[in-house]
């Protein structure tokens, strides 16, 4: 177990700057994912906590030491790959045993071990097959049986579930909350896909261009968005967003949206026309054209056709609301304020 | 339409399409299977309906010996067997010292410094210089006088001039050198390509597995190498068992016969001397099943050992 701190650490590509003095404490135990666009520096910043990636400047330490320039060998950490890095010329056990044997670990240790964690990844039968011979998601058993037989303070996964099909990432998600659950290390995980962000994470670390948007919890990240970037990017659909008259934005979740036949008075209501409906089981999803924005919707009541006109409407709790630059404006920053932001959205209706 | 007029029209068709595929594929590999023909099996045959007779250039045919010529260079005169000696020399030499030279200069190519495209361009012009050329200029820079390059150098050292081609211990070593400048390029190439597609991720979960760099080399790097490693070793293999126009102006086969190849005798044999084509021809095909033999064994020694992905 460890915890892993960032201080002022900076990384540059040639002239590329792709993180700039970026402060971040992942927290021992927690499963931490660091979630965002490809090319927000989330890869860069694990690559740094495994030493395979330097930093240009600054400082990491783990559990207080720093660990900066130590060689990724002497980290006590293990990777697994997005394209699994196994080793294609050697055998599941060999893979397995790999780092073991460098280690100088007993013959008896490992065989102990192998049997062990090959057990707990269902690859028992296969320990004297070539990865070459494996599924996708038996190959990516291999790199977790790999990671883990090393017993390390720290696992990192860079994209782990991306190569498998959608069944099998749904079904490993849930392995991996449960393989954190029973080791209960501290585990950093990137990926760019925010459903596994929010069906993982103990805490998100939402990265753009290089800069921390948002840290917290699935819940709160969600609820309580710092910036109109988390609003959009945490939730599907994303958050609906529309410009104020006075400059600052409004945002409300589409699954917050109510639509009705007739309009609703005392909160933010707006007639439009339905667009698109897509049917998703237990919920629809309506595309609708609110003249100067088209606002996307996520309802249980799946009877509204395509091309009808309907009044949706946002009860006051559910707005949210950004100032210029996209930073949030809370109730909290000045009662005032907020109840004319509320008197504007109000008056932003069209009925 | 009945169904019957229905089905002989699908049949008809179907016949047809079978009849146009099978003239387009005959049309596809007919002059390959020409060019093998004229210029691979007949002489192969010609070779060894060759090796029966005594003969010369003008009158290849001149009287049948039968396996004469066979039990003379395999049993009656000890010539042949001294050079295929010399050339298995040349080849157990040659063979394993440019494939490990090639594979340690691809693996020192694979980073990408500026040293590294110049070293590598360097490194490919010998590939490009006739083998003529090359062999002069070594034969020059191996000159017994103290004029040569290697005598020069090791002048400086302060040791005695050597004379490096006229000694039957060195000589063979020198040619063995020159053809290693010659071709170490091209082969470097070939390996560091495949260098190339080894995934970086896989070194880096070496790195973390704590893998030492000579280790990594071994178990990792050389493994995902093999199937080049196993087409150069048979490459290099047979065509070091053809060596000819380098030893033959470097040395002349010389001192003695003692860097003799096979393919100097067999050139002899076919040009030189008279009455001998059939002896030629004889030695080619000795050569020949030699070479079958060779690359036989190595696939079956090595092909389990070899890792395609």
């Amino acid at each position: 177990m460890a915890e892993i701190r960032f201080e002022k650490v900076c990384k540059f590509f040639d002239k590329a700057r792709i993180i700039e003095d970026l402060d971040l404490t992942i927290q021992d135990g927690k499963f931490t994912v660091l979630v965002g666009a490809s090319g927000c520096g989330k890869t860069t910043l694990l690559r740094m906590i495994a030493g395979i990636g330097p930093a240009t400047s600054g400082h990491i330490y783990m559990d207080g030491k720093e660990i900066t320039d130590v060689a990724p060998s002497k980290r006590d950490i293990a990777m697994v790959f997005q394209n699994y890095a196994i080793y294609p010329t050697m055998t599941v056990r060999e893979n397995i045993e790999f780092g073991l044997k460098n280690k100088k670990v007993p013959k008896a240790e490992r065989e102990a071990l192998i049997k062990e964690y090959a057990e707990i990844v269902g690859l028992t039968e296969y320990l004297d097959r070539k990865p070459g011979t494996l599924s996708g998601g038996q190959r990516q058993r291999i790199a977790l049986a790999r990671a883990m037989v090393k017993k390390p303070a720290v696992f990192l996964m860079d994209e782990p579930l991306s190569n498998l099909d959608a069944k099998l990432r749904v079904q490993m998600r849930t392995e991996l909350i449960e393989l954190h659950n029973r080791l209960k290390t501290t585990f950093v995980y990137v990926t760019h896909d925010q459903v596994e962000a929010m069906s993982m994470a103990d805490v998100i670390v939402l990265m753009n261009k290089g800069q921390i948007m948002q840290e917290a919890s699935p819940e709160d990240i969600y609820n309580d968005p710092n910036n109109v970037f988390t609003a959009q990017f945490i939730g599907t659909p994303p958050m609906n967003i529309v410009d104020m008259p006075d400059g600052n934005k409004m945002g409300f979740r589409p699954e917050k949206v109510k639509m009705s036949d007739v309009p609703v008075q005392g909160c933010y209501c707006h007639k439009g026309e339905i667009l698109t409906r897509e049917m998703l089981g237990s919920e629809t999803l309506y595309k609708i054209d609110c003249g100067e924005y088209t606002f996307m919707v996520k309802t249980d009541k799946p009877d509204f056709a395509m091309g009808e006109k309907v009044f949706i409407h946002v009860a006051n709790e559910h707005l949210y609301f950004f100032d210029a630059e996209g930073q949030r404006i809370r109730k909290t920053d000045g009662e005032n304020q907020y109840a004319q932001l509320l008197q504007n959205a109000g008056g932003m209706s069209n009925v | 339409m009945s169904d019957l007029t229905l089905q002989r029209q699908a049949k008809r068709k179907l016949n047809g399409k079978f009849i146009r595929n099978q003239v387009f594929s005959w049309a596809l590999v007919l002059p390959a299977i020409l060019f093998l023909c004229l210029f691979t099996f007949y002489p192969m045959g010609n070779l060894v309906h060759l090796s029966l007779y005594r003969g010369n250039i003008t009158n290849p045919y001149k009287t049948f010996r039968g396996i004469e010529n066979y039990l003379d260079i395999l049993v009656r005169r000890p010539q042949f067997m001294t050079t295929l000696k010399n050339t298995a020399l040349y080849v157990c030499m040659y063979v394993p010292i440019c494939l490990s030279l090639s594979v340690i200069f691809a693996v020192w190519l694979q980073k990408a410094r500026k040293i590294n495209n110049f070293a590598q361009t360097c490194f490919f012009a010998p590939h490009l210089v006739a083998t003529i050329s090359s062999a002069f200029m070594w034969s020059w820079i191996f000159s017994p006088e103290s004029s040569g390059i290697a005598n020069g150098i090791i002048k400086v050292f302060g040791f005695n001039t050597h004379n490096w081609l006229g000694s039957s211990s060195t000589a063979m070593v020198c040619v063995m050198i020159m053809n290693t400048w010659a071709s170490i390029g091209h082969h470097a190439l070939i390996f560091l390509s495949a260098l190339k597609s080894i995934p970086g991720e896989v070194y880096e979960a070496a790195e973390l597995d704590s893998s030492s760099a000579v280790k990594t080399f071994f178990k990792i790097t050389l493994p995902l190498l093999s199937p080049q490693i196993f087409l150069m070793l048979i490459t290099m293999t047979t065509n070091s068992f053809k060596i000819f126009e380098s030893v033959r102006q470097m040395t002349g086969g010389g001192p003695g016969i003692s860097t003799k190849t096979v393919c100097m005798f067999i050139y002899d044999n076919a040009f030189e001397t008279n009455n001998t084509l059939g002896l030629a021809g004889a030695s080619s095909i000795v050569l020949t099943i030699i070479l079958m033999l060779i690359t036989l064994l190595d696939f079956k020694g090595l092909e389990k050992k070899v890792h395609y992905q």
